[in-house]
């Protein structure tokens, strides 16, 4: 019997049993539907977090008062600590050796209007001058922020690609006015198209001078000193000399533990990728127990139908089945209904991956690969936990089989 | 000038079982020659051994002793693949109890042979056709078994049987579980055929239906109690 007639037969058997044939797939579907979404959803995340963290900048450090908190209790402890300040940053800007650039942060959300035109849940970034020198933002029409905004307080601002879009299409924003907030401004610049990571867009920005940014909400907001090493080789160095610095400006000794954080994008990754191992190990555990119990089920419901099935198997060999068309019978059907879990699985994995990225922020894309490994997954366990029952099939004496009340 | 070929010798077969402690002798030395296009019935009290002696020419079991020529070629020596090439080629079997397969319509029944053969479907179903009109059957083919009386039933077995060509129709008691009218039908179709040149062994109880037989083999307690040639036949 080829192959092709041996699956149709073992399909048209799984179909007339078709509500124990897909209780049996229930242990295979989980496993394959869980390598599918889960890689979907990592792979997702890894695309982002490589591109844009990442891109923050090549031996770039971060200074804030914040540092990675897992409890409550530290939060709070973070929370009580003296603020960074503008003139640190012009402080670390003068002394260090190994900077390239120390530019302070600080930002908040905010209304932008033109005329009748709105901007909703924008970011207002208040920008030292040295910004452009972090390389992680391009002007593609007009000019940067520059010295002499940042000291004069000037009410100048470089926008986003979807403030633009949303205040001045079809018109050219440079030179014109808007307002942040009830505050008038004048567009210099505008920033190259960033996109969107974990569903935030990056383009509903504008940024203006540090200094005015200061003048127009007070100090409440904390300012975070970004500073940009002057070379990958001196990253170490130009950390621990921002961090002795700024103990002795904060009144510490060089001795005591800083009151505020260091970190780098790369540490961040660090922890990302520490996360994500993590996932996979689980994922991992999941699908070979899920692969383990959908293994034996199947195995045991083989068994099951060899039995009920006796009497076909001696009528089969009665007419001239050899014991290898047996197997080959009941192998298929094995495979068939593994293989079957696993296509289920890919779809139910897939329609997660994918229902995930619609309602939530989380990137997914389904990997063909993971669909490849679940369904190789699926049928090598249809076809090991086929063997014994199919090779028992085989092994029956005709007559007996025969003789089987069914 | 040497005698013909036969199609089947037994010698001394015997075929013991083991249930429990007790050991039955189901075939004790049974020696019978059979010659191609004989029609035999045999014949014996239930328990005597004919299910048994049908088994072991149809290749399904085994002697514990004895030997066995089919064709001139010794069963004894031959592999599972080579038997069941046997059962496959040679042999035609047709229960009492029908053995279709119950999920397969009629013609896919009939073809079940053919596919173990590696015929192409094509050729299958053609053949299966011939084999399903040659019984008297033909608008059935799409039924399923358990849409068929039970005649209707037997024609697809003898025609899953026919289809093949083999050289010996195996029948154990095929018109045990048929009204007399039906059987006398069935038996009309095995006459049929066995004037088309096909070698028939045929159990039954009822004597009326041995003495259709060209030769009636009579079993006791696992032996061969008679075999008659009967004079009016061939
Ligand atoms: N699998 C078996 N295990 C043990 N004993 C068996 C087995 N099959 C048959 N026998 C015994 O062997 C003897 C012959 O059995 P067989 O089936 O050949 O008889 P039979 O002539 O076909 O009878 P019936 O007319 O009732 O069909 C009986 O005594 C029976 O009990
Ligand atoms: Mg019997």
């Amino acid at each position: 019997m080829s192959l092709l007639e041996s699956l149709r037969l073992a399909l048209s058997v799984l179909w007339s049993n078709r509500l124990r044939s897909f209780l049996t797939i229930l242990g295979i579907l989980v496993a394959v539907s869980s390598v599918v979404a889960v890689v979907a959803v990592i792979e997702g995340l890894d695309r982002y977090v490589s591109n844009q963290i990442l891109s923050t900048g090549s031996h770039v450090f971060q200074i804030s008062k914040f540092g990675f908190s897992t409890d409550h209790d530290t939060y709070l402890r973070m929370l009580r600590r003296k603020d960074l300040t503008l003139d640190d940053a012009v402080a670390l800007e003068r002394t260090m050796q190994h900077a390239r650039a120390v530019v302070p942060v600080v930002s908040r959300g905010a209304t932008l209007e033109r005329g009748k035109e709105e901007a909703r849940g924008a970011d207002v970034v208040g920008l030292g001058d040295g910004y452009p020198e972090l390389r992680t933002l391009d002007v593609v029409a007009g000019r940067h922020l520059t010295r002499s905004d940042v000291q004069g307080r000037r009410f100048v601002a470089v926008i986003g690609e979807q403030v633009r879009e949303k205040l001045f299409e079809p018109l050219d924003p440079i030179g014109r006015e808007m307002k942040v907030g009830r505050h008038r401004f004048r567009v210099v610049g505008l920033l190259k198209e960033r996109g969107s990571v974990l569903g935030q867009s990056q383009d509903n920005v504008v940024l203006v001078p540090v200094t005015t940014y200061r003048k127009m909400y007070g100090r409440r907001d904390p300012i975070n000193i970004n500073v940009r090493a002057a070379g990958a080789d001196v990253l170490d160095e130009a950390q621990e000399e921002a961090t002795l610095l700024l103990k002795l400006r904060r009144g510490l000794n060089p001795w005591d533990e800083p009151d505020f954080s260091v970190s780098t994008s790369e540490m961040f990754f660090e922890l990302y990728k520490n996360f994500t191992r993590g996932i996979y190990g689980l994922t991992l555990g999941i699908v070979a127990v899920s692969l383990l119990i959908g293994g034996i089920v199947v195995m045991n419901i083989m068994f099951v139908s060899v039995t009920e099935r006796t009497r076909e198997i001696g009528i089969r060999r009665a007419l001239g089945a050899r014991q290898r068309d047996i197997v080959i019978q009941f192998l298929s059907e094995s495979v068939a209904l593994a293989v079957l879990g696993g296509l289920f699985g890919v779809l139910l994995g897939g329609g997660a991956a994918v229902l995930l990225e619609r309602v939530t922020p989380l990137p997914a894309a389904v990997r063909p690969w993971s669909v490849a490994v679940g369904l190789l997954l699926a049928s090598s366990v249809g076809l090991f936990f086929g063997i014994y029952p199919a090779t028992r099939a085989s092994k029956l004496v005709p007559v007996e089989a025969l003789r089987h009340e069914n | 000038m040497a005698a013909p070929l036969p199609l089947i010798s037994l010698r001394g077969i015997t075929r013991i079982y083991q249930a429990g402690r007790e050991q039955v002798r189901a075939l004790d030395d049974v020696d019978l020659t059979i010659q191609r296009n004989e029609y035999l019935a045999v014949m014996g009290p239930s328990g005597s051994g004919k299910s048994t002696l049908m088994n072991i020419i149809g290749c399904l079991d085994t002697p514990t002793a004895g030997s066995y020529l089919l064709n001139g070629t010794a069963v004894e020596g031959l592999d599972d693949d080579a038997l069941a090439r046997i059962r496959n080629r040679e042999i035609g079997f047709v229960f009492q109890t029908f053995n279709l397969l119950p999920r397969a319509d009629a013609l896919h029944n009939v073809e079940l042979p053919l596919v173990y053969a590696g015929l192409s479907i094509r050729e299958r179903r053609e053949r299966a056709r011939e084999a399903l009109a040659q019984v008297g059957l033909a608008p059935e083919t799409k039924r399923r078994p358990n849409e068929l009386s039970g005649g209707q039933r037997q024609r697809v077995a003898i025609a899953r049987a026919l289809v093949t060509s083999p050289s010996l129709i195996l029948a154990d008691e095929p018109t045990g579980n048929l009204d007399s009218k039906t059987g006398e039908e069935i038996l009309a179709v095995f006459e049929t055929i066995h004037r088309a040149g096909n070698s028939i062994i045929l159990v039954t109880h009822d004597e009326n239906i041995a003495r259709r037989a060209h030769r009636i083999v009579r079993l006791l307690d696992g032996r061969v109690s008679s075999d008659v040639v009967r004079e009016t036949a061939r």
